[in-house]
């Protein structure tokens, strides 16, 4: 199954348990569909569940009702399927930049060992990390580990690409070059991909789509088509055009709105 | 680590790090203050910088004074040599017993007691600590029972490894063993739990089972952190040793030292309780250039 419906969440919710035992609900029933191909970020007032929405997706946690269906399969657990680029803790320390990358096909008995070196080494020429393949962890900078990361998991050339604020602990002109180098990745590959990020620049600039979230519990309340209204090869200065700077006013004035509401119900227990 | 945008100037960046742990070393923010005395003034700052060559003349001014001291008072006939022998009669008790006494055996001995427990014991708890951090069924079963014995001084248990297993070499590896594998259990889990949850959940899903997330990550993200827990119980196990070889046995450093007192030869019981000393100061410094050697990665 491909096209419209690749990614479905039916009627999706998620409860975590209060210390003293009672639910919380953090997701509130969601409704739904990703495309084949369609890069989507998630983004809403911090601490709205939109990270575990998406680790749902990625069967890392289980939905307390409802279900995810990718590519009409439906997700019981974390698998090859599910790639994921955490923004910490993202590579190996152990393992050199190309054995990061490989052991990206560690777990897979289909493909020669040869061969496992051959993907591996063009996703790191792909990363532009090829002089630093025998590097280790600690001696590179954290956005070329964010680099490895997502190297690894595209050799692992899982269905769609799960990534959780990847760039979230970089300086800004580390961040700006990796987005630049995702939108690249991306046109190479064209793999569906779900992005977590509160920072609205990164969303708009990255997104075909974008997913507003409301504080918690987690709802939709707003899916921007932004495909249709900016160009789909963007560069950098594309932040100071007029459709730009009105996609991210609207993008933040929906979440400043929710924040202040949540504030709101805070102060009144 | 502003410079690290690209993949070109990382390796300037290197450099210009390594530049500014110098530039610590040499003059860190407090010691503006320039001349022979700001070095050492450093040491007395709070949180001051690194100076270790300054550092390392106090480590052996420290000793010195000891040694000093020790000297001092034993020569000058100030202390009792039976109460303190002088460093001097120590290196001769010491020397005497390697001719005389065929003390190379006993250290021998007391060697293997120490690495035979300690390896078991190792062999058994690294697996166990495992499967304790990951397994929380596991855990519930094993956790409260541990924690029990843990608690309880390994002396007490004196008489009754030696109502089961005699005084043979059994019951003092037994003893050793007890005094290890419950705290190195509840060490290896721990070590185990410290690693990040994002390494195990990129194995999910990367499609790794639960035997290779153990052996291909877990074990490996937690290992120099597993090493240093073992150095720490392989002291531990030292301490024990004494414990066990003064009661009922014909051999070891243990009983070297037990007997010389019988016998009131001070400077052999100093001579016996510094070669433990020093075999636990050589063999913790090996393992810590093993460990240096080993996770490179981490420096």
């Amino acid at each position: 199954m491909s096209g419209a419906d690749f990614i479905q969440f039916r009627t999706l919710t998620k409860e975590f348990q209060a210390p003293d035992g009672s639910p919380i609900r953090v997701v509130d029933p969601i409704g739904l569909t990703i495309c084949e191909g369609e890069f989507v970020v998630f983004v809403g007032p911090s601490g709205c569940g939109k990270t575990t929405v998406m680790r749902m997706v990625g069967g890392l946690e289980a939905p307390s009702s409802g279900e995810i269906y990718l590519a009409g399969k439906r997700v019981t657990g974390p698998s090859r399927d599910k790639g994921m680029v955490f923004q910490s803790y993202s590579s190996f320390p152990w393992l050199t930049v190309l054995g990061n990358i490989r052991f990206g096909m560690k777990y897979r008995r289909d493909i020669p060992a040869a061969e496992k070196d051959r993907i591996a080494r063009r996703y790191l020429d792909l990363v532009g990390l090829t002089p630093f393949a025998d590097y280790t962890i600690n001696r590179i900078s954290g956005g070329m580990r964010q680099r490895v990361a997502i190297a690894r998991t595209l050799a692992a050339d899982p269905l769609v690409l799960l990534m959780d604020e990847p760039f979230g602990a970089l300086d800004a002109l580390s961040r700006e070059r990796l987005q630049i180098q995702l939108m690249d990745l991306r046109r190479a590959e064209r793999k569906t991909v779900i992005f977590v990020t509160h920072d609205v620049d990164e969303a708009v600039l990255l997104a075909d789509r974008i997913i507003v979230f409301s504080a918690r519990p987690a709802r939709v309340i707003e899916d921007i088509p932004v495909a249709a209204m900016l160009p789909e090869k963007r560069s950098i200065d594309i932040i100071d055009s007029p459709e730009f700077r009105r996609i991210r006013r609207d993008v933040l004035s929906r979440i400043r709105n929710e924040e202040v509401e949540a504030e709101e119900g805070a102060g009144q227990p | 680590m502003a410079g690290t945008v690209d993949a070109e100037s990382a390796t300037l960046s290197d450099k210009s790090s390594a530049v500014s742990r110098s530039g610590a070393r040499d003059g860190g923010p407090t010691s503006l203050s320039v001349g022979p005395l700001a070095a050492w003034r450093e040491l007395l700052i709070f949180r001051g910088a690194r100076r270790p060559r300054q550092e390392l003349w106090v480590s052996v001014v420290g000793f010195a004074l000891v040694l000093g001291a020790w000297i001092v008072a034993t020569e000058s006939g100030f202390v009792h040599p039976q109460i303190l022998p002088s460093p001097r009669a120590v290196v001769e008790a010491w020397w005497r017993m390697f001719l005389d006494n065929d003390y190379l055996a006993d250290i021998g001995v007391s060697v293997a007691r120490v690495w035979i427990a300690f390896l078991t014991s190792a062999i058994i708890a690294i697996p166990m600590g495992v499967l304790m951090s990951g397994y929380r069924g596991v855990n519930a079963l094993f956790e409260p029972l541990i924690d029990f014995i843990r608690y309880l001084p390994v002396p007490a248990l004196v008489p009754l490894t030696l109502i089961w297993l005699g005084i043979g070499e059994g019951s003092k590896i037994m003893l050793l063993w007890i005094g290890t594998f419950f705290q190195l259990v509840l060490l290896v889990a721990d070590d185990a739990r410290r690693v990040p949850k994002e390494f195990i959940e990129t194995g999910r899903t990367l499609g790794a089972s639960d035997a290779a997330l153990m052996k291909d990550i877990l074990l490996r993200a937690m290992l120099p952190n597993m090493v240093d827990s073992l150095r720490i119980t392989l002291g531990w196990c030292w301490t024990y040793l004494i414990v066990a070889e003064i009661v009922a046995s014909t051999s070891g450093i243990g009983f070297q030292i037990w007997t010389a007192r019988r016998f009131g030869k001070t400077p052999e019981v100093f001579a016996g309780i510094l070669m433990i000393g020093i075999i636990g100061l050589v063999s913790d410094q090996a393992i810590r250039f093993l460990h240096r050697r080993w996770f490179r990665y981490l420096h």
